[in-house]
């Protein structure tokens, strides 16, 4: 009896170890974020001086950083590619999951070579795209970036279309359902938890994109950036050392609720994922 | 297993080229048996719907040709003859004896020539797709009306698109997004892989033209000894290859240790353990790699800590290092395993979430029925938990290695202003050790505007890519699998 009790014990330790070690650069954020130096603090983990002053003056904006305003920005381009990301990778998984028709197939295979190319190699002729219609630098161009090609992530939300069963649309059929009411009156309140997946994953994309964002919006104008651009600026060679505990103040901030969407989409995500897959 | 993915691909092609023969068959015999109205309708458009009376559609067919007609005469013609040149009218200034100035000519841009062009052949080609199945769908309503069968009214026509045709009224927009944001670029850059489109052309100030295989022999060694981007590929692929094997089989070991550990019923408050590790992932990759970055700089907080404890020291008294600090993320070899073990922190409780959800579905039956037959909690693991779970996560691997080819964000935010080079040859070609070919394919094009070596860098990803995602198509796209359990 007592050596499981040990064995327990050291159990929990081992597992509390790695945890520890999982979240100490976290918690460097955190602490630093309360220190009242601006750079670096290379010499010690805890902050030598504690303060809140670096939160107030995010939302006293200057030349450099501009947190409401990012917040602002990245919120509303969030919102609008939710929007119409959710709605066309719906669409796109019922289509291919639950209807039949002659080109699915050849379109499901073309999908799958389309998402072999890096992303990164379409973006930089879609910047040039974009450049011709004078939508880089422009917000509208960022949302058509992310949420214009989404239609290539339907896989997720197809499988999950996937394990409905198909005796349920049939009888709707027979009862006289048109494809569109099947959609809208019985796949979508069936699909609740792949629905919150999506929207909230789509949500998620602009607040934790980077790169794209860079490409897009390069000329260099502070009030226009997106929250990352602008704290990954703060952390320029010449910015760093006045600007350094600002970025982890931001960075805390733009963490919170972030964080509490994506528990709750991991929470989605596996019941949606994992419980299709589990039944194939 | 071989024989089986060769017939299922031979298959895939022939049903391909089947469905082409079918399409164009389907249009030799409208042509050939339509009336005068169906034949008509190879010129006017609307003409097949108009002698049915379906004059809404006659006239949104009619407006639909004539706005192509006008889009070719008005638009194509300026760009698509330039495009076997790509340009010869170079931009100058020149004396306008009229207003008395010095003004731009009328020059030509090499890159708009190319990107109209392109556009141009692309609705060229949706509509000659549309000019065929109207003609085809002339020859189905004469057929209609010659055995006196109901002909839609417009109104009924777009309730099918409700219905029957439903997919269509789904598709179209998104398939619409991505041709314009996914399969116009990747075109593009297909074709400027093929040009000598960089620093040294750009428009609209310099024309480009092309240059055939030029730039795929360049990155094979060829170009004689300036060029050092043959040696810098095999590089920077060399430590892609590496990186996408250990970071994949590092995350997805430890996430399945991790799950197992978590959900063992010796752990207390599994919950909570699991929320702590799913923090780290939570917080956005900008913010939490940018902090580790810093955490391990050469001046940085871990430093301080290895010098006061006297590791510095020590590395320094057996030759691992020169400096008075050590090089995290700054040297050769310690940058590479740093990069791996900070993937680790990054990538685990991702996998440990996946495999979670797996364990938590475990056929509880067949686990039950074993301990029942007398099996230890050891045997069940081995022969029930873990193929199981290989079963369900196994085709991930291959999915994460390609993500991981591709995995930009933790590469560029750890080592970008912070890894500078010192091989020569790879400096010459803008790449670092430590680069991947997208972190490469990136500052070529952002920094060095070197968009013709980028393109071409871009071809060789996708096939990387492909092969890998060959390899294990048959088992990752459940095609065949997916009726079986709806």
């Amino acid at each position: 009896m007592k050596s499981k009790g040990l064995k327990t014990f050291f159990h929990n330790l081992l597992l509390a170890v790695l945890a520890f070690i999982w979240i100490i650069p976290i918690a460097w954020l955190l602490f630093t974020s309360f220190s009242s130096y601006d750079g670096i603090n290379t010499s010690s983990f805890f902050p030598k001086e504690w303060s809140i002053k670096h939160y107030v003056q995010l939302f006293q904006p200057d030349t450099v950083a501009q947190f409401p305003r990012w917040f602002l920005n990245t919120f509303v381009i969030a919102c609008f590619s939710c929007v119409i990301s959710t709605m066309f990778t719906l669409m796109v998984a019922y289509a291919t999951s639950v209807m039949r028709f002659k080109m699915r197939k050849p379109l499901m295979n073309v999908a799958v070579i389309l998402n072999l190319f890096p992303g990164m190699l379409s973006m930089i002729a879609v910047y040039f795209v974009l450049k011709m219609f004078n939508l880089t630098n422009n917000h509208l161009g960022l949302i058509l970036v992310y949420s214009a090609s989404s239609g290539l992530g339907y896989l997720i939300a197809k499988g999950f279309f996937d394990t409905v069963p198909r005796a349920l649309c049939e009888a709707a059929k027979i009862d006289g359902c048109s494809e569109s009411k099947i959609f809208f009156k019985m796949i979508i309140p069936l699909s609740r938890p792949i629905i919150v997946y999506t929207v909230i994953s789509s949500f998620l994309a602009p607040w934790m994109d980077f790169v794209y964002a860079k490409i897009i919006l390069n000329a260099g104008i502070s009030s226009q950036y997106t929250v990352s651009i602008g704290l990954y600026r703060m952390l320029d060679k010449s910015l760093i050392n006045s600007y350094f505990t600002l970025f982890c103040a931001g960075g805390i901030l733009i963490s919170i609720p972030i964080s509490i969407l994506f528990m709750l989409m991991q929470k989605f995500y596996v019941e949606g994922v994992t419980g299709g897959a589990v039944k194939g | 297993m071989a024989s089986k993915k060769k017939k299922s691909a031979g298959q895939a092609i022939g049903g391909f080229f089947k469905a082409i023969g079918g399409f164009f068959a389907e249009f030799g015999k409208a042509v050939a048996k339509g009336d005068f109205f169906t034949k008509l309708s190879l010129i006017w458009m609307g003409a097949g719907y108009a002698r049915r009376k379906q004059y809404i559609k006659a006239i949104i067919m009619t407006v639909l040709e004539a706005a192509v007609i006008w889009f070719t005469v008005a638009f194509s013609t300026r760009y698509v003859p330039k495009f076997g040149t790509l340009g010869t009218v170079k931009a100058e200034m020149i004396f306008d004896p009229v207003t008395m100035k010095n003004i731009m000519n009328d020059y030509d841009h090499s890159f708009k020539i190319l990107l109209y062009s392109l556009i141009c052949f692309v609705v060229w080609f949706t509509f000659f797709i549309i000019w065929i199945k109207n003609v085809t769908n002339a020859y189905k309503l004469q057929l209609k009306a010659q055995n006196g069968e109901h002909i839609n009214t417009f109104i009924e026509d777009v309730k099918t698109y409700k219905d029957e045709k439903f997919h269509i009224t789904l598709l179209t927009l998104p398939v619409l997004g991505i041709v314009i944001f996914t399969v116009i670029p990747i075109l593009l850059l297909i074709l400027v892989a093929f040009t000598n489109y960089d620093q040294n052309h750009m428009p609209p100030t310099e024309l480009f033209t092309w240059v055939g295989f030029d730039n795929f022999a360049r990155l094979f060694g060829g170009g004689g000894l300036s060029s050092t981007f043959g040696y810098t590929f095999v590089r920077v692929l060399g430590w892609t290859l590496v990186w996408a094997f250990f970071s994949t089989l590092t995350t997805y070991i430890g996430g399945i240790l991790l799950s197992l550990l978590i959900n063992n019923r010796r752990t207390k408050l599994p919950k909570l353990w699991r929320t702590l590790f799913v923090v780290t992932i939570a917080v956005p990759q900008f913010v939490s790699l940018l902090l580790v970055r810093n955490f391990f700089a050469n001046g940085g907080i871990v430093n301080t800590f290895c010098e006061a404890i006297g590791l510095t020291g020590w590395l320094n008294d057996i030759g691992l290092i020169s400096t008075s600090y050590i090089p995290f993320l700054s040297a050769p070899g310690w940058a590479h395993v740093m990069i791996i073990i900070i993937n680790i922190w990054i990538g685990v409780p991702y996998q440990m979430l996946i495999a979670t959800g797996v364990l938590m579905n475990l056929p509880a039956d067949q686990i039950e029925s074993a301990r029942i037959d007398g099996a230890k909690p050891r045997q069940i693991f081995a022969k029930i938990t873990m193929p199981y779970m290989l079963f369900i996560t196994g085709p991930t691997l291959v999915t994460d290695f390609v993500k991981n080819i591709n995995n930009f964000n933790v590469i560029y935010l750890l080592t970008e202003g912070v890894y500078t080079t010192t091989n020569q040859a790879l400096a010459n070609s803008q790449a670092k050790e430590v680069d991947l070919l997208v972190t490469w394919l990136f500052r070529l094009t952002q920094d060095y505007y070197n968009y013709k070596m980028a393109s071409v860098i871009g071809i060789m990803v996708f096939i990387i890519c492909s092969v890998f995602t060959l390899v294990a198509f048959n088992r990752m796209i459940k095609g065949d699998r997916e009726e079986t359990f709806q």
